[in-house]
């Protein structure tokens, strides 16, 4: 009986194993590919990227982001009302909403999910994002009042980020610490199925879902299943889209865009919105970076436009400002005040301050050497950006010694006082963001590594943070810009754009790119076989 | 015919002195001379000059500026810009291939100098002094168990990385192989007679070692160090390709050969000449190494 049934089962098995292909192949998941993946899924335990991207599609905010990356849509919340005085926003919840396991979300949920965001006891590396909070309450089922100790002008755009995601209590509380690495629930459009770290994530359509936020034609999601695979070699993914192993990907190397564009049924889009800046930060108070001069002259050697033009072959963007034109609050004044490129002005400058070039071209004043240590990720770019620079530098007699370090150290390192400059990228919403979390003096050493610490600056940052007055915000926080830029405190140098490259098995793909995420909730995707 | 050899025999019986006893010694045919008798041994050993004599008069051969990017002309293909093309910071890739040789030769230059000499010193004394022995030689097998990339990420996460982390990581991982190699010869060599003979004189320990153990175990460390180059040149460029050895702007063949993986389907050229060139230069070092080792051991000597 036993080996009857062995032998059976052995039967089935194969069977199984043999129509498995075949059912496979109707209903083939969609398959995105990205280079790196994230240490974790919980909302306010990651801030990486690689989490944001996934987690847009697992769980969802009570606002949403427009393609435009200003406007703020409903999500969650179907409207919100802000108070005359900025301290409290009330939110109108949507009532149709559910988890994936199909218990109803409520507005206690909301609550929960933003209190632990929030609440300092959960020592999440973005609690700052949410503001001063004083209270988070819900008022009957579907109303949930957030209540500030002081205006704070961003909110809208941080309820917007994945952070903020409404997450479902029991789950959280089961699995623990496992919560977004074993597991995961929430009211996304895609649901959790099984994550094997740095190797794929996979999810599944959430059945319920009929929540989606205004900026998609269709608010359910159109596919099955969607995985998402870690290739960290850039050749091998642009192989495997090539080969049609995979349908989807904004990690494509720059140099095969164009390649890409001539294949027939490949789609290669452009996010003209997309805000993830490159730039060079300076340690103001390391001895030679320390030097004013020093700083402006390397704004003015670093020629830009040739580093976007040729190390992102001709699809970059030269930053010609501290922050993105794009961005809200953007200060063209201020960004007029930045220096152009001028390798003669800049030896000039160098020569009249006192740092005169010695027998081995490189410059010195007072015994002190031109010459400063940069540190940053060894990724695609880095290397070649930072190579760029340093010949451009040489040129003027400054020598930048260039340290890049692999992803798994370099965050230490980048938090330690070793280096005297740094290279970064990074994605933000608002102008205000972005320079409080760098500048802010409560923000060293890190993110503000520059050790910039300025009670005009601070004052300035608060007063944006805090208006209730859009034109008061743009005009402290413009204030700011053009005081940083006067400063040389950072070499901006490049806008990263987002190129979504699809297959022809692939149709509706619209780059979004909010924090990075460049398919954001993938609504209105259809696989067409 | 026969009257031929009549007069030969004549002749020679006429014209040869009486046999010494030189001519009882077979006359084995000299390195050189074996080595010349090898067309691969040449082949390898004019190579090797050339990659040396490029390396050292780099800065004279160059030309340009090796250090000196041109972004409007990044990846030129090989003969589109300069014979052998640009990489992706539109250097000449000619003048970085000589630059990159010299670093990579003295890279592995400076390894195996470092490394044969403190493997070397613990070689003879594991060797002569029969007391450390043990000690030593079981310390040569625990360094023996670390993989190089291993100690090239300790030295590197330690120091930072740089070209000093692979040559400290690469003379380390070279000194317990010439440890053994050399004890294992010197063995040999102290249980000959004139060994005993220059003990029964008086001769210290330091002026045997130096007078006639170094000596006579110089053939076995020769062989060795051209051997060990050729391995030494490819772990350091494995090393650089990783990332932990020269960095930029520093040209060095592994490193030049990572930097052009990224465009490996478009401008193959930046990845695939210094691996060629790292290619060469360690076939004709081993080639040289083993025409070495056999024309070096008598019994391989026709």
């Amino acid at each position: 009986m036993n080996r009857l049934t062995a032998l059976l089962l052995g039967s089935a098995a194969a069977v199984a194993a043999t129509a498995a292909p075949v059912s496979a192949q109707q209903k083939a998941p969609l398959s995105i590919l990205r280079v790196i993946d994230a240490d974790n899924y919980d909302p306010i335990r990651s801030t990486s990227t690689a989490a944001a991207e996934a987690l847009y599609m697992l769980a969802d905010t009570l606002v949403s982001v427009d393609f435009d990356m200003k406007t703020i849509k409903p999500g969650l919340a179907e409207s919100w009302k802000v108070s005359p005085d900025g301290t409290t926003y009330t939110f109108k919840l949507r009532t149709d909403v559910k988890f994936c396991d199909g218990r109803p979300m409520t507005a206690e949920d909301v609550v929960y999910s933003l209190k632990r965001w929030t609440d300092p006891a959960n020592k999440s590396p973005v609690s700052f994002r949410g503001g001063q909070v004083k209270d988070i309450r819900a008022e009957g089922d579907a109303t949930v009042v957030y209540e500030l100790k002081e205006p704070y002008s961003d909110l809208l755009f941080q309820i917007g980020l994945s952070f903020a995601s409404v997450v479902d209590k029991n789950a959280v509380e089961k699995l623990g610490a496992n919560f977004g690495v074993q597991g995961f629930n929430a009211t996304g459009p895609y649901c959790w199925v099984k994550w094997t770290p740095r190797q794929e994530l996979v999810m599944k359509k959430n059945p319920h879902y009929t929540w989606g936020p205004p900026i998609y034609k269709d608010p359910k999601p159109q596919i099955d299943e969607i995985v998402w695979k870690i290739i960290p070699e850039s050749n091998t993914l642009m192989a495997a889209i090539q080969a049609k192993q995979a349908d989807v990907t904004y990690y494509m190397p720059y140099i095969a865009l164009d390649t890409m564009q001539r294949m027939p049924g490949m789609q290669v889009q452009r996010q003209d919105n997309y805000i993830y800046d490159i730039f060079m930060g300076f340690k103001v108070d390391k001895p030679v970076a320390s030097e004013g001069v020093i700083r402006e002259a390397v704004n003015m050697a670093v020629n830009k436009d040739a580093i976007a033009k040729a190390i992102f072959f001709g699809k970059g963007q030269t930053l010609p400002a501290l922050l993105n034109a794009s961005v809200l609050d953007f200060d063209k004044d201020a960004a007029a005040k930045m220096p152009k490129y001028d390798p003669a002005a800049a030896a000039k400058l160098l020569d009249a301050a006192g740092w005169k070039a010695g027998a081995d071209g490189l410059r010195e004043k007072d015994g002190k050497k031109a010459t400063f240590t940069v540190y940053g990720i060894r990724n695609d770019v880095n290397p070649r950006i930072t190579e760029a620079m340093q010949a451009d530098l040489r040129k003027v007699g400054i020598d930048m010694k260039i340290q890049l370090w692999d992803a798994t150290v370099a965050w230490g390192k980048l938090a330690t006082q070793e280096f005297d400059a740094f290279v970064m990228a990074y994605p933000y919403v608002t102008a205000t963001e972005a320079l409080n979390l760098y500048f802010n003096s409560r923000q060293a050493p890190t993110p503000n590594r520059m050790n910039w610490k300025d009670a005009k600056t601070d004052e300035m940052l608060k007063a944006a943070a805090t208006a209730v007055d859009a034109d008061k915000r743009k005009q402290a926080i413009g204030a700011v810009q053009a005081q940083l830029t006067e400063a040389n405190v950072w070499v901006p140098l490049v806008s990263q754009p987002l190129w979504v490259v699809s297959g022809d098995r692939v149709e509706g793909v619209r780059a979004h790119g909010v924090y990075g995420a460049g398919l954001y909730k993938g609504l209105d995707i259809k696989l067409k076989r | 015919m026969s009257s031929v050899t009549q007069t030969l025999a004549k002749g020679q019986a006429e014209s040869l002195p009486a046999p010494t006893t030189e001519d009882f010694i077979v006359r084995r045919p000299s390195v050189l001379r074996m080595l010349v008798s090898d067309v691969g041994a040449c082949i390898s050993l004019v190579l090797v000059v050339l990659v040396i004599a490029g390396a050292i008069l780099a800065p004279w051969l160059a030309p340009s500026d090796p250090y000196g990017g041109d972004l409007a002309n990044t990846l030129k293909a090989p003969g589109e810009m300069g014979l052998l093309g640009t990489d992706g910071q539109g250097r000449d890739m000619i003048t970085r291939l000589l630059f990159g040789l010299r670093t990579t030769l003295l890279m592995g230059f400076a390894s195996v100098v470092f490394g044969c000499a403190l493997g070397g010193l613990v070689g003879f004394v594991a060797a002569y002094y029969t007391r450390v022995s043990g000690l030593l030689m079981r310390l040569m097998d625990v360094l023996l168990s670390f993989p190089a990339i291993l100690f090239g990420l300790a030295i590197a996460a330690i120091f930072g990385p740089g070209l000093t982390a692979v040559i400290i990581a690469l003379s380390i991982a070279t000194v317990p192989l010439m440890a053994r190699v050399v004890r294992g010869s010197a063995i040999v060599v102290l249980q000959q007679d004139y060994i005993e003979s220059a003990r029964s004189l008086g001769m210290s320990d330091a002026r045997i070692i130096f007078k006639y153990l170094l000596p006579n175990c110089l053939s076995a460390i020769f062989v060795f160090v051209t051997l060990r180059f050729g391995q030494v040149i490819l772990l350091g460029a494995a090393l650089s390709f990783l990332g932990l050895g020269a960095q930029p702007p520093t040209a060095e063949l592994g490193a030049m050969a990572a930097d052009g993986r990224n465009f490996l389907f478009f401008a193959p050229h930046v990845s695939v000449l210094p691996s060629l060139v790292i290619f060469v230069v360690v076939l004709a070092f081993n080639v040289l190494g083993d025409a070495l080792r056999d024309a070096l051991d008598p019994k391989l000597r026709k």
